[in-house]
């Protein structure tokens, strides 16, 4: 019985992944998925075999069928590990969320952001590859602090206009600044603590932290996308010449933004300085370089009631950038809690073919990161999340070795270069680049990239000690 | 109940489950709405010269420069394209830019390309030699120009096509002559440290020269830069008006408030 059960949870997976990569309501998707993999393998407990239960002790519960060590579980303490301690658990990660939005829009409201990218164009000049590559370089600083949908757009609608003020084809212009956006995301720690999330609780592993990471892997997953993008992206112009364009270029929101003071430009890196180096708060150093940037800035000149409305105006903004978001990551811990439930019956099915060795599965996922793109099985912003309950629970591999391997196909694949991110489809609509011609740059680029960052995986976070495994 | 009820009752459940996510926007400045003819009259009536501040507000390295600098390179950059013009027609024997771009053996294609980005795209030049003149943008223009007033402000010398085509093959010229034309010759020195320095050109100074090179080999009256204004609000009155009014502020000239012609 549990083989006819695991085909149907196979199907319901395909089902899933069918689902997003037609781009449909993730959140509604992934509750549809939690009810449906809680009711699946605990109603299936009533049909399988005894041995079966007794090798799967997850799946126990209730006085006919009490745990080896005596004791006896109850349906209703399973669903409220899934339906309530699993979202509440994640609460310290939407906190994150919450301030990281905030600063964005403190870098954005104060003009920081905008200097910044102006500064730089300043050191470019009329060489496009030279600008390009300031560019991305950053972009990519920036977005190590910044993220969500607003902050990439104020800053596309600065960056894009003067790359193609510079003769770059606006495709071209398009898919260097979502390469280096999601460059810069491999060391946001807003982001990190969003897909830590989805290993591990966020008590557990204190040692696996940012700075951790971020030495040991992250650091190089970053330099290789920025790095591979860049010079694609002077591939690309090599081949298709800069052009002069007659175009008139009416008024963005930041036009008439004055440049912020040279000395607080430093600011936006301060919270993941703070945090890799001496592993301070995250949210202390967003609260800490926001009040610098709104004072050093003069935004703080009004009454303390005007300041008090100010701060309160960018925090209500910024969990704005932030809500379609926050739905779907507090329905995915419901689907992170009832996969290890699903779990047994998966092992019987695709437990002899899925990967147990660190090299193969490497390899395995660079040789299908294209199924990171739409949605689809390989992205934790996606279905991934259910190959990940899999995977985890049909063969054990060390959390950072696993966080790497899901890391590329979310960040690289799916944030960098598929359409169905949500900035990438602004992007899209804002310079009228068709779909087809952004997928032409940007999957060359999540292939090249992704392979090289595999390697870094296995060569970096392989054959990790027993410490790091759960 | 019928299938249609059916349906209807059902619709937003369905929308619910399988509605798709819905893509991020940001939201644009808003302007009052300005009648065409009187923004044409305040724009045209502005020197070629005084459109530096314009003109420079466009260019990536603008922050580089003094006013006094960006005074002195508007007025080379208008002679320069000045003299090119003169001097082209005088080597090809018309002033006719579809002539001269025969003769000089561009190609030049006329595609529709609908243009509704915050970036009005009317035409390009591509190196070696092609020329895209963008008729979504010049049909708009046409159609505006069927208002006898606004046809007469902008003169019978103006044909959209032609003027874009003759500010495109400036962009030529400047390839052809590189080593000699003030645009190319002319650089700021962005940094330097040590031997290592970066010296740029200005786009600003490509852009005022090809609109005088414009202006000239179609005998306007007034510097083409008019025609971003008048363009544009083919696409959105609102934003040819918010142009307008930032061109305005940018040369330092009052407009007036409440007018909805």
């Amino acid at each position: 019985m549990q083989y006819v059960i695991g085909v149907i949870l196979l199907l319901t997976f395909f089902g899933l992944a069918y689902y997003c990569i037609k781009g449909h309501n993730l959140m509604i998707g992934f509750l549809v998925i939690t009810i449906i993999w809680t009711v699946l393998p605990l109603l299936g407990t009533l049909f399988v075999g005894g041995d079966f239960l007794d090798a799967n002790e997850v799946l126990k519960f209730g006085a006919s069928h009490p745990l080896s060590d005596g004791t006896t579980r109850k349906l209703v303490d399973i669903l409220n590990g899934i339906y309530q301690s699993a979202p509440e658990g994640w609460g310290t990660t939407l906190v994150n969320v919450c301030w990281g939005a905030w600063f964005g829009r403190v870098l954005m409201d104060t003009g920081i952001a905008s200097t910044l990218i102006r500064k730089t164009v300043e050191l470019g000049g009329d060489k496009p590859i030279i600008t390009v590559t300031l560019l991305n370089i950053v972009t990519a600083i920036i977005f190590t602090s910044m993220t969500g949908a607003g902050p990439v757009i104020a800053i596309g609608v600065i960056v894009l206009p003067i790359m193609m003020s510079l003769g770059v084809p606006k495709a071209i212009a398009l898919f260097s600044f979502m390469g280096s956006v999601a460059a810069g995301i491999y060391l946001n720690p807003v982001n990190f603590a969003q897909y830590r999330a989805f290993f591990i609780e966020p008590s557990q592993m204190p040692d696996f932290t940012l700075g951790w990471y971020a030495r040991h892997w992250g650091y190089a997953a970053l330099v290789i996308m920025l790095v591979v993008t860049t010079i694609l992206t002077a591939v690309y112009l090599k081949k298709n010449k800069a052009s002069h364009a007659w175009a008139a270029q009416t008024r963005g929101p930041q036009a008439s933004q004055k440049d912020a003071p040279l000395y607080t430009l430093i600011l936006p890196i301060v919270p993941v300085a703070l945090n890799i180096a001496f592993n301070f708060s995250v949210i202390g150093g967003f609260v800490i370089a926001g009040f610098a940037a709104l004072f050093l800035c003069g935004r703080m000149k009004g009454t303390f009631k005007e300041n008090c409305q100010l701060v309160n105006k960018l925090y209500y903004d910024g969990v704005v950038d932030t809500a379609p978001l926050v739905g779907f990551l507090l329905t995915l811990p419901m689907f992170n809690s009832v996969a290890k439930y699903a779990s047994p019956y998966f092992k019987v099915i695709l437990g002899g073919v899925m990967p147990k060795n660190e090299l193969v599965v490497c390899i395995v996922f660079a040789v299908l990161l294209g199924l990171g793109l739409f949605r689809g099985p390989m992205t934790l912003v996606g279905c991934g999340a259910a190959t990940l309950g899999v995977l985890q629970n049909v063969a054990s591999f060390s959390v950072p070795f696993l966080y790497g391997v899901f890391a590329i196909p979310t960040i690289t694949v799916n944030i960098g270069s598929c359409i169905t991110q949500s900035w990438v489809a602004w992007g899209l609509a804002y310079t009228k680049v068709e779909s087809k011609d952004f997928l032409k740059l940007s999957i060359p680029n999540a292939y090249i990239t992704g392979i090289i960052q595999y390697a870094a995986v296995y060569l970096l976070l392989g054959g990790l000690g027993a410490q790091w495994f759960i | 109940m019928t299938r249609e009820e059916i349906a209807k009752v059902l619709k937003p459940i369905a929308d619910g489950l399988f509605g798709k996510q819905r893509r991020p926007s940001y939201e644009k400045p808003h302007y009052e709405i300005r009648g065409l003819n009187d923004m044409l009259r305040d724009l045209t009536a502005i020197a070629p010269d005084d459109w530096w501040p314009y003109a420079f507000s466009r260019d990536p390295v603008n922050g580089k420069l003094t006013d006094g600098q960006r005074v002195q390179l508007m007025y080379k950059s208008v002679q320069c394209g000045y003299a090119y013009a003169d001097k082209i027609a005088d080597e090809y024997g018309t002033d006719d830019p579809v002539q001269i771009a025969k003769k000089m053996g561009m190609v030049v294609t006329y595609p529709e390309f609908p243009e509704r980005t915050d970036r009005v795209l009317f035409a390009e030049f591509k190196p070696a030699n092609q020329i895209r003149i963008y008729m979504d943008a010049v049909n708009k223009a046409k159609d505006l120009l069927r208002d006898r007033t606004t046809a007469e402000i902008l003169t019978d010398n103006l044909d959209v096509s032609k003027l874009l085509l003759s500010h495109e093959l400036f962009h030529y010229i400047e390839e052809k002559y590189k080593d000699t034309i003030f645009t190319r010759t002319e650089k700021i020195r962005l940094w330097e440290l040590g031997p290592l320095h970066n010296d740029s050109v200005l786009l600003a100074d490509s852009e005022a020269a090809a609109m005088a090179f414009a202006q000239r080999l179609n005998h306007l009256s007034y510097f083409p830069y008019v025609l971003d204004v008048f363009m544009v609000y083919g696409y959105s009155m609102e934003e040819a008006s918010g142009l307008y009014e930032e061109m305005m502020t940018l040369l330092g000239r009052g407009y007036e408030k409440g007018d909805k012609t």
